[in-house]
């Protein structure tokens, strides 16, 4: 039985400041996915992201959303997006990271009400999943770089999204904040059934853990991870021929989950 | 004795109808003031309140021209001018602080125009330049009222609304909050409180008390509740204080507010830092 795709793109053409970013994309994404998008610096990651989410025009070319064309799609509760700008806020900003967390929680359909009890059990539940529980009372300025990341994966995860997008969510953060940041996706993939689409430089991370891969370099290059996928083969294909992975799987420590 | 004398003087004054008037007045504006300043001040737009009240000037001018009750006449001047700055904006026409130095100007030169067609309205210029909380009359009243009522009434049902768009536009787009409506009523009601401020201290200083409450609440480092909370305290102190020093002393009202408030900053701030 085939999974529901939860993104389609077909044919897609995306240009800014004139140049074509984004030339002939195909792709899709199903129910249930980890999805990692790689390539190069500059290669069109973060278009084809915004893009996906109808911040950018697209040239030509069909995005289809939960099976629905995107301008028809009016169901963005569904998705959750966290930009790779989100940790670039003022630090002077007022607020603890369970406020911040609860403003996630605020959608066109509360407009206007208060957030009632069972947000703010939904606030703590996710601050708990996350593992910043002892951190909800903190001023969000004081946080470190990988706490800001995890507590803006909350503010996303506290609307329930079935879709959650993360535009290279460690970007600055040290090896080991990053090995704990994955296996918390990877347990919200795998307990949850979210499925989640990350934008990543980490390429182990993308072939250890998650089941599908989109290289993007202007053109759009997917596989499925699998045991037999040669990753470098793939990999050449946006990063150049003299690009080497040395990536082996046992490397991965037993956490390879190819399908 | 002069503390005694202080005290006596001020039990006197509460006893006369224009001297409540100035305190509940005043503590309206205050209160309004301080949440929809907290806002303007994270949104960095500080310089917002002395560009739109120039431009009520304006709008004061005519209104005391035609014979019109210049509060309305300001309220009318001072929303189109803030509209137009967002529109600039958002054209990309001229950026903020540029769009507000053009607000400005262009209210002050069409108050002065008008000022030097007719003559004989000089004091009451005056008045509105610089306040007169102490003159307010039974209709001034309440009009404020049902004004700061309003700003504060539409601010606490839009409360998460609003937070969420000023820490970031974008993400509370793609959360369905339906950002360029909510942007323009916060617009309406900074105009409306801008107005309703210059009553209390008048077109040049009230950027003061916009901004002075909001900036001495932030340096405490609290949660965005409390620091609300915070500002309002300290906006009614210093209109309050203000208000009753200016009236036993005989000395500008707006003056002792606003240097109250600044005074508040200092001790704030200080504070904050050596803690």
């Amino acid at each position: 039985m085939t999974k529901e795709n939860l993104i389609e793109i077909r044919k897609l053409n995306v240009l800014r400041s004139g140049n074509r970013v984004i030339e002939s994309a195909n792709l899709e994404v199903e129910r249930g996915d980890y999805v990692g998008v790689v390539g190069p610096n500059g290669g069109g990651k973060t278009t084809l992201v915004l893009s996906l989410l109808g911040q950018i025009p697209i040239e030509s070319g069909l995005i289809r959303l939960f099976g629905k064309d995107i301008s028809d799609f009016n169901d963005w509760h569904r998705i959750a997006f966290v930009s790779q700008d989100a940790i670039n806020f003022d630090v002077h900003f007022p607020m603890t990271v369970r406020e911040l967390v609860g403003l996630g929680r605020v959608n066109r359909n509360n407009l206007g009400r208060r957030l009632r009890e069972s947000d703010w059990e939904k606030v703590d539940e996710v601050l708990e999943f996350m593992r910043i529980s002892d951190l909800s009372e903190r001023r969000i300025g004081q946080l470190s770089g990988g706490q800001k990341q995890r507590m803006f994966v909350a503010k996303a995860l506290v609307r329930d999204p079935e879709l959650l997008l993360l535009d290279e969510p460690l970007s600055g953060v040290d090896a080991q904040t990053t090995e704990t940041f994955y296996k918390v996706l990877s347990n919200l993939n795998l307990r949850e059934g979210t499925t989640i689409m990350v934008v990543s430089h980490d390429l182990a991370a993308v072939f250890c853990r998650m089941n599908r891969v989109i290289c993007v370099n202007r053109l759009v290059h997917t596989a499925k991870i699998t045991p037999d996928l040669d990753s470098n083969d793939l990999l050449k294909k946006v990063y150049g021929e003299h690009f080497h992975f040395a990536f082996h799987r046992h490397s991965c420590q037993g956490e390879f989950k190819g399908v | 004795m002069s503390e005694i004398l202080f005290i006596d003087d001020i039990l006197r004054l509460l006893g006369y109808k224009f001297f409540q008037y100035a305190l509940l007045g005043g503590a309206l504006v205050a209160i309004s003031c301080a949440v929809v300043g907290l806002l303007i001040v994270l949104r960095k737009e500080s310089m917002i309140g002395d560009s739109v009240a120039h431009m009520a000037f304006g709008g004061i001018a005519i209104g005391i021209l035609m014979g019109v009750e210049p509060i309305l006449t300001a309220l009318v001047f001072s929303i189109v001018a803030i509209l137009v700055i967002s529109f600039m904006r958002s054209r990309n026409l001229a950026n903020s602080d540029a769009g507000m130095a053009v607000m400005l100007a262009a209210g002050f030169s069409l108050g002065l125009i008008v000022v030097s067609m007719a003559e004989g309205f000089t004091v009451d210029l005056f008045s509105y330049l610089f306040g007169s909380i102490l003159t307010i009359d039974s209709t001034e009243l309440l009009i404020i009222a049902v004004l700061a009522i309003v700003s504060v009434g539409v601010m606490a049902i839009l409360y998460k609304e609003l937070i969420s768009m000023t820490f970031d536009e974008n993400a509370a787009r793609l959360n369905g909050i339906p950002v360029a409506t909510l942007a323009t009523a916060f617009n309406i009601l900074v105009a409306v409180t801008i107005v309703i401020s210059i009553k209390v201290v008048g077109v040049i200083l009230v950027a003061a008390l916009l901004v002075l409450p909001g900036l001495t609440s932030l340096q405490l480092d609290l949660s965005f509740k409390r620091t609300l909370m915070v500002s309002v305290v300290f906006a009614l102190v210093m209109t309050i204080t203000g208000i009753l020093i200016s009236a036993v002393l005989d000395v500008a009202t707006s003056g002792v507010i606003v240097f109250t408030g600044v005074g508040i900053f200092l001790a704030v701030t200080s504070y904050s830092r050596l803690r």
